[in-house]
This record gives structure tokens, sequence and C-alpha cells, in this order.
């Protein structure tokens, strides 16, 4: 493995900033999520101040599955396994839940007539009450974070860094006709 | 473009492995919800308004001028079929010789983190969202009491709501219910007595307005 690192034509630097960004992210996604898990009554009823899901069987779903999901996702992207499809999964996510706190703080900005940085709530995102504008910058970021390992392939470190496509077992790169796609 | 469709399905199999494992996950756990279950019984959309509340926001979380809130949430009780009830009222039920002959009796619809750092002394923990733990103690004292109050934070807190709905549900009389609306927040800022721990743990603090 750590002759892979220092190996001709690679990119040793790129490929552990990818990694420590691939644990970084696993690992604030394993924090928030636990976060939730762990109290699903709460959870459930910061989903439902949202007005977005009326069933009580979707809601309910939701608010059990969802923390456990950002666990996983967070599992596999500290594991290296399904690394792309894991952050895809959580890029989709972070984008539905800016859209949806967004919305939520445009609403209470316009009851409240409060400027919109100033808007402070409990989101449902695992950190308790925080300011929306400070929720909206972290969750660029880490949409910024997620998107970057969707694109970027680096087998470092990674049990199986994509499921679908050849890589060699012996330090978990992708094969050569993989890597020459970017 | 393979590459595209291969991250595809690899988002795709991540979201099918992801789900099956977070509802095992769910299933698993002792603190794990139950899809079928109802936690907001008869829980219709709350349509009123309330009059001067450039600051409200009901079921937000956000901070509420003290005032709005509890009017919003006496307009929604109403709406909903419910009784409330105001703290000199409180105050008189818990001073009340029927409140020791368990004729009056109270509920507190929190969890249990919150009901062990304070309620009000003598009150039963009824935590709907975790009904089949209470429920067996709970149901028994309500329906021989003339008059059970049901409270919780208070403000824009409804788990007194739905606990009031779910104990009416299981054959409370109707009329023998009231929501406490100012809730244990009230209540201590009324420097009225709270209990920590168990029921009748004798653990009585004086709550300081």
């Amino acid at each position: 493995m750590t002759a892979a690192l220092t190996s001709p034509g690679h990119r040793p630097v790129a490929d552990i900033a990818t990694v420590l960004a691939r644990w970084f992210l696993g690992g604030v996604f394993i924090y928030l999520g636990l976060n939730k898990a762990l109290h699903p009554v709460e959870f459930l009823k910061l989903v439902r101040q949202y007005d977005v899901i009326e069933h009580h069987f979707l809601l309910n779903l939701i608010a059990s599955a969802l923390p456990w999901f950002e666990v996983f996702c967070g599992l596999f992207l500290i594991l290296g396994l399904a690394v792309r499809g894991a952050a895809v999964m959580l890029v989709s996510l972070l984008v539905a839940f800016t859209v949806l706190i967004l919305r939520r703080a445009l609403a209470m900005q316009e009851t409240s007539g409060l400027p919109l940085c100033a808007i402070k709530f409990d989101c449902g995102c695992g950190a308790g009450e925080v300011l929306i504008c400070r929720k909206l910058i972290e969750n660029g970021l880490l949409a910024i974070f997620a998107t970057g390992l969707a694109f970027w392939r680096s087998g470092r470190f990674s049990l199986r860094h994509s499921i679908f496509s050849a890589e060699s077992p012996s330090n978990g790169r992708v094969s050569r006709d993989d890597s020459s796609n970017h | 473009m393979r590459n595209t469709k291969a991250v595809a399905l690899e988002a795709l199999l991540v979201a099918a492995v992801g789900l099956v494992l977070s509802l095992a996950a769910n299933a698993l756990s002792p603190r794990g919800l139950r899809l079928s279950r109802d936690y907001f019984p008869k829980a219709e959309r709350w349509s009123g308004t309330v009059s001067n509340s450039t600051n409200s926001q009901d079921r937000t979380g956000h901070s509420l001028p003290v005032g709005d809130s509890l009017e919003a949430t006496r307009l929604r009780l109403q709406q909903r079929g419910l009784q409330f009830v105001a703290s000199n009222n409180v105050v008189e039920w818990f001073r009340d010789p029927r409140y020791e002959q368990g004729l009056v009796v109270f509920v507190d619809a929190r969890d249990d983190s919150h009901y062990q750092a304070g309620h009000i002394p003598g009150a039963w923990q009824f935590d709907h969202y975790r009904a089949e733990n209470f429920l067996a103690a709970v149901l028994p004292v309500c329906l021989s009491a003339q008059t059970v109050v049901i409270y919780c934070t208070g403000g824009a807190c409804e788990d007194s709501e739905f606990a009031a709905v779910m104990l009416r549900d299981a054959g409370v009389p109707r009329e023998n219910l009231f929501v406490y609306v100012g809730g244990v927040t009230e209540w201590m800022t009324n420097g009225l007595p709270i209990e920590t721990g168990a029921r009748q743990s004798g653990q009585l603090l004086n709550s300081k307005p």
C-alpha cells in the first residue's frame, strides 16, 4: 500500500486528501446520524414540523430510517465501500435537506420579520438548535465534499471503492481501463 | 456514459442496502419507532390564526412570545375538541383534598429524562410515544378519577394533547380530561413545588419564579 502511494505517475497528495475527506465526511454523518437515531421520538417530532408528510407511516419510515441511513452511508465512506454511490446518496440527501430547511426558514422569516440569518431553530440535523445561515453554509460545504468524492476515484484504504468496476485487490486502485476515464 | 451508469447503479444499491440495514437497526433498537403506529393521533392540521402574532410560529420550536404561543395552543385545543385549564384552576385542584384521594389526577406527558428532572408532585408519567410502558399503570388511575389534568412543557408543546386523545380513546371520559396549557414551565414560573426522580420520591423542590 505504501509502495502504491509513492509509485510513479500516481498522485499521493490527492489520494491522501480524498481519504481524509472520506473519513471526515463519514465521521460527520455517523455523528449526526447517531444523534438522531438515539432520540428517534425527538427526530420524529422535528420531521413532522416541516409539514411535508402527512401520512403517519411515511413519517415514521423517514424518522426511523433516515438517521440510520446516514450512519451506514458514513460507515461506507470510512470503510471505502461503494464510495461513489454513498457520496451520491449523501449529496442527494444534503440537497433535499437544504431545500427543506431554507423553505421553512423563509416561512419563519416572513412571519417574524427577522433577517434570515437571525432565524434559529432545531432543523432535525442532529446538532440541536442552530442559526440557519450557518447550517446552510455547512450543508453546502458537506455537499461539495460529497460531490468531490462522487467524482474523484481513489481507492486508497478502501475495501471496495467501486462495486461495479474492476479494482486491483492489492492496493484498491481502480484498474487501468477505469483509470483511463479520469 | 458507462461510468455514470455504474455510479448511478451503485447509488441505487447503496440506497437499497442502506434502507434495509436502517430498518433492521430501527427494529433492533430498544428506542426504535413502530412504523405502523400513529404517534400523533387525530392531530388534524391546525388552521387557526392568532391575532397580533407577528412573532408567533406554531410547532416550529422557534422562540415564541409566551402569550401568543399559549393563545395559539388554546385555540388548537378547542378545534380538537379538548378542554384546556388555566393555572389558577390547576393550583386549586392540586390543593384540593380530592387530589390525595386520587379523584384528581395529574399526568405528565413528557419523556423520562424530563419527568425525572422535575414534575408536579404526585403526577403520573404517561409518555404516549412509549404508551406500552405506561398505559397499564396510568389508565386505571385515570378511569377512577373525576378530574385528569394532563400537561407537558407548555407553550407550543403538543404532547399533552396527544396523550389526552390517547386516554380519551382508551375510555377516559372526555369531560374529565383537561389539558394544562401552561405546562410545567408555567408551574415552575409560579414558584410551585416540583418533585424530582420517581413519582412520590419525596424529593421536593420549590421552583423559583
